[in-house]
């Protein structure tokens, strides 16, 4: 069996009185793609939040690596090795794209390492999801394709070993998104990435995913290969509201 | 390239003018630089991570303050005294910069602005030892007084000051401003400690804000409650944000033509404050990057016709 790398015990985080999560139980494990999908406001992104530090859980444990997590801040979440994109892109919109970048290295709190040696290691995350030739455009500049793909150049460079990716397909025509799976697969297979993906693009989810969680009001109500997925009737019922029939 | 052949006769003007100025002139140039320091080392908190403090005329009034009753009650000469009341403003800074960044924006906004009010009421009120609004005489840095000197030595500092700041500036520590400035979760969930980073410029600030006051006071060689009070503080605040907050130049731009501007309007007593208010506000809505930001546009007009 392979080595657990994040799992969520009776995790729980409520605003006011809407309970966003109620008590999830979750594992992910090494060099897997997990998707996490489930309606609008069925606590997706809440549950990235709170595994990347944004706030606490109210009740419940976090374990990445063996280590609990559920306490840390941001940063030291991010030193840890999770890196995340968010679901509105947010590149620091007034800096260049290789400042971009060289903030991420930068959080590393790698010691030894000049600027320059910093600025060369940036260029390589740019030109791996093809930005090279934009390096000192300003972020606010980019398309939406390429502010996504500075997103991910810039989770991906604090070298994290688990990445959180929220929505990175959404507004991406056919053929983008095709690109960006492609881009996912090579983050999985040779930087050996763990995945953790948010998608409300389905086909795209259920073809590049090893297994699905199914979260709705804050409940996991399904967990499985993405075949079973599909014809769970509870999952089509979330989906589709209850049939009539 | 293009810096080089703007700076270097700048440099030479500003080492030569001294020696074709009136005594008042001089005094004008000396006061413009103190200011220099002051909007520029403002800028780097306000502009550069976002944190609109309202303690730094405070922070200079702690420098002169402690450095001129150091002065007076032990006899500690000036150019030391400075040194301390640098070191006191900067443990200030932390202390405060502890206590309200977690609260952040407008709250520490308030809780700066309280600060710098109960020290300007201290200040004002232990007249036993700071003789209140009356004004404590206090010794000046040269034996024999001369304005040449003084103006020299503003130079001097101010250089550093700014030679400090760009270097911060271009640095990672300034990028990490920056990134903090721009979107605040994001950096955090880039790995950056935003909270130390905010700190960490704010005690930066504070320390130059103390040094300056200092400068200040010895020059003036009579610290009264003025140095600590919000009139101070709103004309720094006026001069980065009609310069330019958040560029380099912008402060250092804005306390010039401010200070000399404030020299001929000075007829309508403390009015000008509250012109130069009105116009940081216009400057604010309507011309957020300042002079600089019209500058730079102008050019930009005239490159690409």
């Amino acid at each position: 069996m392979s080595r657990r790398i994040l799992e969520g015990k009776g995790v729980a985080k409520s605003f006011g009185g809407l309970m966003a999560l109620r008590q999830i139980d979750f594992v992910l494990e090494e060099g897997e793609i997990v998707g996490l999908i489930g309606p609008n406001g069925a606590g997706k992104t809440t549950l990235f939040n709170v595994v990347s530090g944004v706030y606490p859980p109210d009740r419940g444990e976090l374990f990445f690596d063996g280590r609990l997590i559920s306490s840390l801040k941001p940063y030291q979440i991010c030193r840890l090795g999770i890196g995340r994109t968010f679901q509105i892109v947010r590149p620091f919109l007034k800096m260049t794209c290789l400042e971009n970048i060289l903030i991420s290295l930068i959080g590393r709190g790698e010691r030894g390492k000049t600027l320059e040696e910093k600025k060369k290691e940036a260029r390589e995350f740019l030109e791996f999801v093809g930005l090279r030739n934009r390096e000192n455009s300003l972020a606010k500049d980019l398309t939406l394709i390429e502010k996504k793909r500075l997103e991910v150049a810039r989770a991906l460079a604090t070298k994290p070993k688990l990445l959180l990716l929220d929505e990175v397909l959404a507004g991406l025509n056919p053929s983008e998104i095709l690109q960006a799976l492609e881009l996912i697969h090579v983050i999985r297979t040779q930087m050996k990435i763990t995945i953790f993906w948010i998608e409300h693009v389905m086909g795209a989810i259920m073809k590049a995913s090893d297994r699905i969680i199914v979260l709705d009001q804050g409940e996991k109500i399904k967990e499985g290969k993405p075949e079973e997925i599909v014809s769970d009737p509870r999952v089509i019922e979330a989906y589709l509201g209850e049939s009539n029939a | 390239m293009m810096k080089t052949w703007i700076s270097l006769p700048l440099i030479f003007l500003l080492i030569f003018l001294p020696f074709f100025l009136s005594q008042y002139w001089l005094h004008v140039m000396i006061i413009s630089l103190f200011y220099v320091m002051m909007a520029s080392s403002w800028n780097l908190i306000a502009g550069y991570t976002g944190q609109i403090s309202f303690a730094h005329a405070a922070f200079a009034g702690v420098g002169a303050y402690v450095s001129g009753m150091l002065a007076v009650n032990i006899g500690i000469p000036p150019w030391l005294g400075i040194f301390v009341g640098t070191f006191v403003a900067s443990l200030l800074g932390v202390g405060l910069g502890y206590l309200c960044i977690r609260m952040g924006g407008i709250y520490l906004s308030l809780t700066t602005l309280g600060f710098s009010e109960i020290l300007r009421i201290i200040i004002t009120n232990e007249d036993r030892w700071t003789r209140g609004t009356m004004g404590l005489q206090i010794p000046g840095f040269f034996t024999e007084y001369s304005k040449m000197s003084y103006y020299f030595l503003f130079l001097i500092v101010s250089a550093v000051f700014l030679f400090i700041l760009y270097r911060l500036i271009h640095s990672e520590m300034g990028l990490s401003f920056r990134a903090v400035l721009n979107d605040e979760l994001a950096a955090a969930s880039s790995g950056i400690d935003t909270i130390r980073v905010r700190i960490l410029a704010f005690t930066i600030s504070s320390a130059m804000a103390g040094m300056a006051g200092g400068l200040y006071g010895h020059y003036l060689m009579l610290i009264t409650p003025d140095i600590p009070s919000l009139g101070q503080m709103f004309l720094v605040l006026a001069m980065a944000v009609i310069g330019g907050m958040g560029s380099f130049i912008g402060p250092i731009l804005g306390a010039f033509v401010l200070e000399v501007l404030s020299e001929y309007i000075r007829i309508y007593g403390e009015y000008h404050v509250l012109l130069f208010g009105l116009v940081a506000l216009g400057v604010a809505r309507f011309a957020p990057e300042g002079m600089v930001g019209v500058i730079k546009k102008r050019w930009k007009v005239k490159e690409s016709p």
